[in-house]
C-alpha cells in the first residue's frame, strides 16, 4: 500500500545495506509507504558489485556489516560513484561521525533513529543532490491540488491561499489519504516545523481549513473520526 | 633531619665512649699521667669519632632532605620510588627495597581493578550499542503499524531509549576529555533538536514550549550539551502536573556568559530538597511521591557540566515549578562574531 503519491515527481530509489533482517524489512516497508522505491541487499558477499548494478539514488549504509565494515564500503563506492550515502550506526562518538564524513558520506544518522527524522534526513539529502522541485511539489486529492511551493490550494480553476499551519495539516492529510491521522500525530508534524501549536489551536486551524476548502466547492473534505483523529477518505 | 635527632639516635654509642673515657681519665689521673698525654689521648680518641659521625650525619641529611623535597614536590605521591635514588647506606637500602616492592604490589592491584573497570565499561558501551538495534527495529515496526496499541508501546520505547542513553553517558562521563569536540553552534539548534526528540511526550502531557530567540552562539561540545538538555527537559516532562503547562526556554546575555533557562510548571521540589538535587542517588520527597526517580539524571548533568566548564543551577518551588539554568561562559574571542 502506498500512502503517498507525489504529483509529477519521479520516485527516488533507495538502497538499504543493513545486516539485521528485521530492520532491513521494516525499513523497506516504511520507505515504501512513504513513496520511495526500495531495494535491500540480502547478501553481503559482493556489495560493490550489487551497488553498481542497482543504480540507487541514495544509499542507507549500516556500519556494522559482516565481512567488510561500512566505512570501507563507503570509501570504495566513492572511488567510482557520487551517489549520496547516509551512514546509519549505533555508535555515536565524534570519531565515528568524523570518519563517516571523511570517507565521503553525506549524512550520519544514529540508531535508534526517530523515523520522522530519518525521513527528513533522506528528503534533505535527496533535495541537496537532485535539486528541489519547488514548483512541482503538488499534491492531488480528488481534483483538489495543494502546491507545497507557495502554499495555495486549488479546485476547478479557483484557488485560495493557506497559512503555514493550514497547508502543513492539509499536506500531511493528503499524503496519508485513506488513513486516520491522530490529532497528536498532526501536532507532531507541525512541531517538527517549529510550529508549536496546542490542541485548541489545532481544532481552530482544522476548522478554518475546512471552511476554506468548502468555499472552493469541495464537500466535507476532512472527516473527523471521534476519538481517533482526522481522515481524508 | 636535625643534628640533635641524629645524635639522640646514637646517644648510647657516644655515652659509652664518654663513660669509658672518664673511667680511663680517672685511672690515668691516679697514676699521675701528664696533662698533655691525657689531652693527646682525648684528641686521638674523639677527633676521628666525631668527624666520622659528622660525615655520616651529612650523608644522611643530604639523602633524607632530598627525599623529603622530592616527596613534597611530587604531584602523584605513589610514584616516589620511581624518581628517588637508591640510598648508599645499608639501612636505607633495605627500606628502599621494601618500599619498592610494596609499591609494585600496589600497582599490580590498582592495574587489576583498572582493567576490570575498563572491561566493564567497554561491556556496558557495547551492550548499549547492541540494544540500539532492536530499539530501532521496534521503532520501525511501530511506524509501519500505527494504531492505539503501538502508540502506547512507542511511548514506553521512548522511555527505554532515554534510560539507555543515560546509561551510555554515565559510562562515558569519566572520560569526557577523550570524547569531545568543541564547535560553535547556536543554542536554538540544540534546544530545537531536544524539543523535537521529546515532542511526542510533550504533546501527550499537554506541555507547550515557549521558546525565545536563542540566537546566541556558544562554543562547546554539541553532543554533551544536548545530553544535558535532554535530561533537564526529560525531567520537566517526568515531573509535569497532570493538567497542561508551559515550558519556557530563553536566554540572558551577560558580559561573561550566556544563561539558558528552562522553566517548567511542574510539581516542583520541596525547599529542603533543592540543595541536594545534584547529589548522586538523591530523590526528593516529590520525586519519590509522584514518580520513581533514580537520582542519577541531575547528578550526571552536574558532573558533565563541571567537566565541560559550564554552570548549572536549579531553583524550584513545590507546586509551582522548576527553573534550571545552564550557564555558558563566553570568552572575548567568541564574542567577536
Amino acid at each position: 500500500m502506498k500512502r503517498k503519491q507525489w504529483g509529477e515527481e519521479e520516485m527516488h530509489k533507495i538502497l538499504i545495506i543493513e545486516d539485521t533482517q528485521v530492520i532491513r524489512e521494516e525499513l523497506k516497508t516504511f520507505l515504501l509507504n512513504y513513496g520511495y522505491e526500495v531495494e535491500a541487499l540480502e547478501s553481503f558477499e559482493n556489495i560493490l558489485g550489487a551497488i553498481s548494478h542497482i543504480e540507487a539514488d541514495l544509499i542507507l549504509l549500516d556500519i556494522n556489516l559482516p565481512l567488510y565494515d561500512g566505512y570501507y564500503i563507503c570509501r570504495e563506492i566513492r572511488k567510482t560513484s557520487q551517489v549520496p550515502i547516509i551512514i546509519v550506526t549505533s555508535r555515536d562518538s565524534e570519531m565515528d561521525e568524523l570518519m563517516s564524513m571523511n570517507f565521503g558520506a553525506d549524512d550520519f544518522v544514529t540508531k535508534p533513529y526517530n523515523t520522522q527524522i530519518l525521513l527528513a534526513r533522506i528528503a534533505s539529502v535527496l533535495k541537496r543532490t537532485y535539486g528541489a522541485n519547488t514548483q512541482g511539489e503538488l499534491l492531488n486529492y480528488n481534483g483538489l491540488t495543494l502546491n507545497l511551493g507557495n502554499g495555495t490550494v486549488s479546485y476547478q480553476q479557483r484557488s485560495i491561499e493557506l497559512t503555514k499551519n493550514e497547508y502543513k495539516i492539509l499536506g500531511y492529510l493528503m499524503k496519508n489519504k485513506g488513513s486516520i491521522i491522530a490529532r497528536e500525530e498532526l501536532m507532531e508534524v507541525l512541531w517538527k516545523s517549529e510550529l508549536f501549536i496546542d490542541d485548541n489551536t489545532l481544532s481552530v486551524n482544522v476548522n478554518r481549513l475546512r471552511k476554506k476548502i468548502e468555499d472552493l466547492g469541495v464537500e466535507n473534505p476532512i472527516e473527523t473520526r471521534r476519538g481517533l483523529g482526522y481522515i481524508m477518505p | 633531619m636535625k643534628f640533635s635527632t641524629y645524635l639522640k639516635e646514637r646517644i648510647g654509642f657516644v655515652g659509652i665512649n664518654g663513660i669509658i673515657f672518664v673511667v680511663l681519665l680517672i685511672i690515668l689521673m691516679v697514676f699521675r699521667t701528664k696533662l698533655i698525654v691525657i689531652l693527646m689521648l682525648g684528641v686521638t680518641w674523639f677527633l676521628p669519632l666525631m668527624s666520622y659521625m659528622i660525615i655520616e650525619y651529612m650523608k644522611y641529611k643530604h639523602y633524607y632532605q632530598e627525599l623529603e623535597e622530592t616527596f613534597e614536590n611530587l604531584e602523584i605521591k605513589y610514584l616516589l620510588t620511581q624518581v628517588i635514588k637508591e640510598p648508599s647506606f645499608a639501612e636505607g637500602k633495605i627500606f628502599f627495597e621494601i618500599l619498592r616492592k610494596t609499591n609494585k604490589s600496589m600497582h599490580e592491584q590498582v592495574n587489576k581493578y583498572e582493567g576490570m573497570q575498563k572491561e566493564y565499561k567497554e561491556y556496558i558501551e557495547s551492550w548499549i550499542h547492541e540494544i540500539k538495534t532492536p530499539i530501532a527495529a521496534v521503532n520501525l515496526i511501530i511506524a509501519n503499524n500505527k494504531d492505539v496499541t503501538t502508540q502506547k508501546i512507542a511511548q514506553e520505547i521512548k522511555q527505554i531509549e532515554c534510560y539507555t542513553e543515560q546509561a551510555l553517558y554515565y559510562a562515558r562521563s569519566n572520560d569526557v576529555n577523550k570524547d569531545y569536540l568543541i564547535k560553535p553552534f547556536t543554542l536554538r539548534k540544540v534546544v530545537m533538536s531536544v524539543i523535537q526528540d521529546h515532542s511526542t511526550m510533550l504533546i501527550q502531557h499537554r506541555i507547550m514550549p515557549e521558546i525565545g530567540a536563542l540566537e546566541e552562539v556558544i562554543y562547546s561540545d554539541y553532543k554533551w550539551v544536548k545530553f544535558i538538555l535532554n535530561q533537564i527537559i526529560g525531567n520537566s516532562i517526568k515531573y509535569a502536573k497532570t493538567q497542561s503547562g508551559t515550558l519556557k526556554i530563553y536566554t540572558h546575555r551577560l558580559a561573561q556568559c550566556v544563561i539558558l533557562t528552562v522553566e517548567d510548571e511542574g510539581i516542583g521540589i520541596n525547599e529542603k530538597d533543592v540543595e541536594r538535587v545534584f547529589d548522586k542517588g538523591f530523590t526528593g520527597e516529590n520525586g519519590r511521591q509522584f514518580i520513581k526517580s533514580t537520582g542519577i539524571g541531575l547528578y550526571l548533568c552536574k558532573k558533565l557540566c563541571n567537566k565541560l566548564g559550564l554552570g548549572l543551577t536549579l531553583e524550584s518551588e513545590a507546586g509551582v515549578g522548576t527553573k534550571v539554568k545552564l550557564i555558558f561562559p563566553v570568552s572575548e574571542n567568541s564574542r567577536v562574531d
